[in-house]
């Protein structure tokens, strides 16, 4: 591979590369703000200025500029560099780049960033992105100083609705119209611009429309400041508060990666965040997705049921192995859940093939809905592949397939995994019993004789395989609620009641014997493999 | 009313006949922290001597671990709660130190004045603590006295009377008070009076001095090799003393003498203190004459020192600088360091281990107090019981600083 | 200054000294735990360094290293006037055989900062006479300041009273007071 000199250092880089491509690949950070991975260059916050040594032979560009003595406070004759960026800037074999190392570019830095600052308003303490600002960043890094301009800041309108989902404030704002590029080149709605000129520009609505395709939260989350906020994140949380979980969206198959940010003090999880994963969702996730984080807390069932009744996890468990025992495993059906992990998945798999010794194998899930060709999958469920791949000898029969059995009568128990169904499922009320293990309240739950609360995605370990077939692993955040557990825990319980050697205690004792059935990805049982974003199975 | 043995034949008491064990403590009123001492006794002669220890433990460096840097100026606050200024100074260097800074020399000599002040409350607390332990009550109160002023004058400075909380990384919290000159300098001088007194009303007792003399006798070897420092060694005869063998800050500046002992014995451990004393009021003197009235006391940095107040609620850089030093703390480079200073009962260090982000990975109190109260047992055993007081009195242990 | 003393115990072990640095002027070895006693007895006892003070010895957790601890003694010559830290890695990732010799027979200093070593890190120094806890009471369990000892655990040895609407809480929570640049996402160290 080609390489360049970055402050000294030899970087590889691939022909076509702008200066800030390779050292991000290279791990180094050349400070931007306008500047991201996934859009095009605009190059117009003049952050990532950087010093280009001349080519073997030539002169290097000088600019005659006036510099102030501070001694005599005399303006004398002096000479600079020509800077350029480096997010537009492409490198060439043996270029010599100097970055940390100028004391032109820090100067320069030193500028932009005051510039940035002159009519910024003090708003850290009333501002969501405060902890994870580019400008708080910067200033500390690169400039330390104060301002020199004491006039009144430029006033521009503030909390202006953008649509449903995004608020803008026109004084913390840049213009590095990363927002602005987002709208156009990835939501492909370009609905956003910029107005006016100098410091008195901003970005503006199209007149007559709202912010409202189906990626806006992205441009709140390729803002570098506090400009654009989310509705949904508001004065919700402080970002430092917050510790980040690697979790897998279950929005759709798409199986998007995202940071599941909870606060542990009191065990809530307050958002996503898009993780950037170049074989799955680049650097984004949609709407849907973002907002998908509240299911973590709503709907929630966290205690066991018999009937109507509350009761403990040890008895819920107790009525639902009498529920099942005795009966003519021919006449029981296991329905598996795209909504649940391969895990959960494979616990009610080997309870069903291994122990009970039934045959009855059914799926259920959300109904499909709208996919786009961003990133939204029609198949709302997070691991329909996953269950496919566990069952791939006897594929396991639809809902509806379901319903019929039970209407003429060849199934009268059942043993379900989550509550979500893509048909009406009036049906089972026919059902002798149904022994549901859910985190959720759905059509499923109303025909429950027993519940017992299986823990969210949020709150239990699992693998997700994706339309793709990628597996990937999502991380728990927080403890599961009340009496909520793992679903495969839940499931190893009742196969212990049912007096079955399901002795699993951790997660890694599922994956360990799971591992002839999911395939190489899963057996290694190791985060950093799961998740990485290789493995596609196709 | 008649006794209750009247009836009981001595020889059927089952009174343990030698050696007798004994429980002093954790609670005994003549200890000055909390400790245990379980001796062995032969009449009144003390066989064996187990001293115990941790009583006051809270676990500093424990949570050190779990705050920024600044966040444990608190925490080295109450280890030595007689002289916690001297503490702040010698974290702040020892931080100081990592960073590759040091602060203006108006700072330093500030530091120095409120160090030597610290350290005079702490030996005014030991000498008259160890005074009234011996029943001689007035001394005492008349060096409270001295302390309560020195008190008054921190109060003055710093807002508290005791933990003060008042250094920082790259300076002090405050500048001096306008008239902090004058005041300490007024200190100083009522100090070294009640001194006069005390020392008259003291040295002139026949019974204290016979409790003192030739009691408790440590020898320069096993002073140093039980890795004594501060007054307790120099009392032993060995002139170590930070302050003059790695001259830190403006010590190297000032005229000042080493005091030290000759037999090593509970007056000469109660006699340096005195001495240093008037030492501690010379370098005041000094320093005060040294300390410039204006001048910054803060090193200039943003991603060190807080700004001013002011700026911070009504300038966006002054925000921005405030909100990065107190959520994400003062970062130190990675790395490890051992600074010590001259602490009230000795060599005072800190070894820091930082891992590059705004909170200590580690952080180890080197307590002066922990090893001269390691040294009890060797002092007391072999002399009688009613030693015990004056030769613990003599070392001075600080509980908080020797368990932490 | 004491760069000398570096190249004394260099030439005097050769191989037992595995790293050597002077980061902030502190000059610092790191040796082979098992000669540690011994490099100790040549600095004490050699007149070129004469080390007659051991003015401290703690240890340091590192989690993630293997051997995980590091002893950390410093070493003060008073005739010579010069200082040293020595460090030695003991122990498994998963604290055991956290051993080292001890060096109490050299310094009495020794002792109880052993013991302490003991008591917080669970470091075994053979050859101690007398290696109790010393801060900590013999009833608990565990070693304090081990990374993977919660900061948020209490050990109380009498029961909390039950007191109405007064609930006894540790002095942190999960990952509370941490700075922001500390945070992490504890759940891998969670059983499962």
């Amino acid at each position: 591979m080609p390489t360049f000199k970055l402050d000294d250092r030899e970087i590889p880089f691939e022909p076509g590369d702008t200066i800030i491509q390779a050292a991000h690949r290279a791990g180094i950070d050349i400070p931007h703000y306008c500047w991201h991975p996934g859009l095009s260059v605009a190059a117009n916050c003049r952050m990532c200025l950087v010093e280009i040594g001349p080519p073997p032979g030539r002169p290097a560009m000088m600019l005659d500029i006036l510099r102030q003595d501070p001694k005599t406070g005399e303006y004398v004759p002096a000479k600079k560099p020509k800077l350029q960026p480096a997010c537009q800037m492409r490198v060439a074999e043996g270029m010599e780049v100097k970055s940390e190392s100028s004391e032109h570019v820090s100067e320069a830095r030193t500028a932009v960033q005051e510039l940035l600052l002159l009519n910024h308003p003090v708003d850290c303490p009333i501002c969501d992105q405060a902890g994870e600002c580019r400008l708080q960043d910067y200033w500390l890094e690169h400039q330390g100083k104060k301002k020199r301009m004491h006039d009144e800041p430029v006033h521009k309108p503030k909390a202006q609705v953008f649509g449903p989902t995004i608020v803008y404030d026109g004084e913390r704002c840049i213009v590095c119209t990363r927002c602005v590029r987002f709208c156009e080149e990835v939501a492909k709605d370009p609905v956003l611009d910029v107005r006016e000129r100098g410091n008195l520009n901003e970005i503006v609505v199209s007149p007559g429309r709202e912010l409202d395709h189906g990626y806006t939260l992205m441009t709140e989350y390729v803002c570098p400041v506090g400009a654009l906020t989310a509705t949904d994140f508001r004065f919700k949380a402080r970002v430092w508060f917050l510790r980040s979980a690697r979790s897998v969206c279950q929005g759709c198959a798409t199986g998007c990666n995202a940071f599941l940010d909870y606060d542990p003090r009191n065990e809530t999880v307050y958002r996503h965040r898009p993780r950037e994963n170049l074989k799955v969702n680049k650097y984004w996730m949609c709407d849907e997705g973002m907002l998908d984080y509240a299911r973590a807390h709503e709907e929630r069932f966290v205690n066991a049921y018999v009937g109507e009744d509350e009761v403990s996890l040890e008895k819920g468990v107790k009525a639902a192995a009498k529920a099942l025992k005795g009966v003519d495993p021919e006449r029981v059906a296991i329905v598996l859940s795209a909504q649940h992990s391969s895990e959960d998945n494979f616990a009610l798999l080997t309870l069903a093939r291994d122990f009970l010794g039934s045959g009855n194998l059914f799926i259920s899930g959300k109904p499909h809905g709208e996919g786009d060709d961003v990133l939204k999958h029609a198949d709302k469920n997070p691991n329909t592949r996953g269950v496919e791949q566990l069952c791939s000898t006897t594929p396991p029969g639809s809902m509806s397939e379901l319903l019929e059995a039970i209407a003429a009568g060849k199934i009268t128990h059942a043993v379900a995994l989550g509550s979500a169904a893509p048909v009406d499922v009036e049906g089972l009320s026919q059902l002798n019993k149904l022994v549901l293990l859910s985190p959720f309240d759905g059509p499923l739950a109303g025909y429950a004789d027993v519940l017992l609360p299986a823990a969210t995605w949020a709150e239990a370990t699992g693998t997700y395989v994706n339309f793709a077939g990628i597996a990937q692993e999502s991380e728990r955040a927080v403890r599961p609620e009340h009496d909520a557990r793992p679903a495969w825990k839940l499931i190893a319980a009742l196969g212990r009641e049912l007096g079955y050697a399901m002795d699993w205690q951790r997660l890694s004792d599922v994956r360990l014997a799971m591992a002839p059935d999911a395939g190489a990805a899963v057996a290694s049982g190791s985060v950093a493999e799961v998740s990485a974003p290789t493995g596609a199975a196709e | 009313m008649e006794p209750l043995d009247i009836d009981l034949d001595e020889a059927e008491l089952d009174i343990p006949a030698e050696p007798a064990l004994l429980n002093v403590g954790p609670a005994h009123p003549a200890m000055h922290g909390t400790v245990k001492i379980v001796m062995e006794l032969s009449g009144e002669t003390i066989l064996r001597a187990d001293v115990q220890v941790g009583y006051l433990h809270r676990g500093f460096e424990k949570m050190c671990e779990r705050g920024t840097w600044s966040q444990v100026f608190p925490y080295v606050d109450r280890c030595n709660y007689v002289s916690p200024m001297l503490n702040n100074v010698g974290f702040a260097l020892a931080c100081e130190k990592m960073l590759g800074i040091e602060v203006p020399k108006r700072c330093q000599h500030y530091r120095v004045i409120l160090g030597e002040l610290a350290r005079m409350s702490d030996h005014l607390t030991c000498t008259g603590a160890m005074a009234m332990e011996l029943g001689a009550f007035t001394p005492f109160l008349w060096m409270i006295k001295g302390r309560e002023m020195i008190w008054d004058l921190m109060e003055d400075e710093t807002g508290a009377r005791l933990t003060h909380s008042f250094g920082r990384v790259g300076g002090m919290a405050k500048p001096p008070t306008p008239h902090f000159k004058e005041h300490a300098a007024a200190v100083k001088d009522q100090v070294l009076k009640i001194l006069d007194e005390a020392q008259a009303l003291l040295l002139g007792n026949r019974i204290f001095l016979d409790r003192l003399d030739g009691v408790g006798i440590v020898s320069p070897e096993d002073a140093i090799s039980l890795g004594w420092t501060g007054p307790c060694l120099r009392a032993s005869g060995v002139p170590y003393d930070v302050r003059k063998a790695a001259p830190y800050m403006t010590y190297g500046e000032y005229d000042f003498e080493v005091p030290v002992g000759t037999a090593g014995d509970c007056f000469d451990r109660f006699i340096i203190r005195f001495q240093e004393l008037k030492q501690s009021a010379r370098i005041i003197d000094q320093a005060l004459a040294m300390m410039d009235d204006e001048g910054p006391i803060n090193v200039e940095d943003p991603r060190i020192i807080l700004p001013p107040k002011e700026e911070v609620y009504s300038t966006i850089e002054g925000t921005i600088q405030h909100f990065k030093i107190v959520m994400e703390g003062l970062k130190i480079p990675a790395g490890e360091v051992y600074s010590y200073t001259e602490g009230g009962n000795g060599e005072l260090g800190f070894y820091l281990v930082s891992d590059g982000s705004g909170t200590p990975y580690r952080v180890r109190i080197r307590p002066p107090c922990f090893l001269v109260t390691a040294g009890l047992e060797k002092v007391i055993t072999g002399e009688m019981m009613s030693d015990v007081v004056p030769c613990f009195g003599s070392l001075n242990m600080i509980g908080g600083e020797c368990d932490r | 200054m004491s760069q000398r003393v570096v190249d004394q115990v260099k030439k005097q072990f050769p191989g037992a000294v595995l790293e050597s640095h002077a980061q902030h002027g502190d000059d610092t070895i790191v040796v082979d735990p098992d000669k540690w006693a011994e490099i100790a007895r040549f600095l004490k006892e050699s007149p070129k360094t004469s080390m007659e003070m051991l003015t401290d010895l703690t240890a340091v957790d590192y989690p993630e290293r293997e051997p995980r601890f590091e002893v950390v003694a410093h070493l003060y010559s008073l005739s010579k006037g010069h200082r040293l830290r020595m460090k030695a890695r003991v122990g498994d990732a998963d604290g055991n055989h956290v051993e080292i010799p001890s060096v109490e027979p050299l310094w009495a200093s020794a002792n109880w900062m052993e013991r302490e070593c003991y008591d917080l890190f669970g470091v075994v120094f053979k050859g101690h006479p007398d290696l109790r806890r010393i801060l900590m009471y013999p009833e608990f369990e565990g070693h304090p300041l081990r990374k993977d000892y919660p900061a948020n655990r209490t050990q109380p040895l009498i029961e909390y009273r039950d007191a109405p609407n007064i609930e006894k809480l540790p002095p942190f929570g999960n990952d509370e007071g941490m700075s922001f640049g500390r945070q992490t996402h504890q759940f891998m160290n969670d059983e499962e």
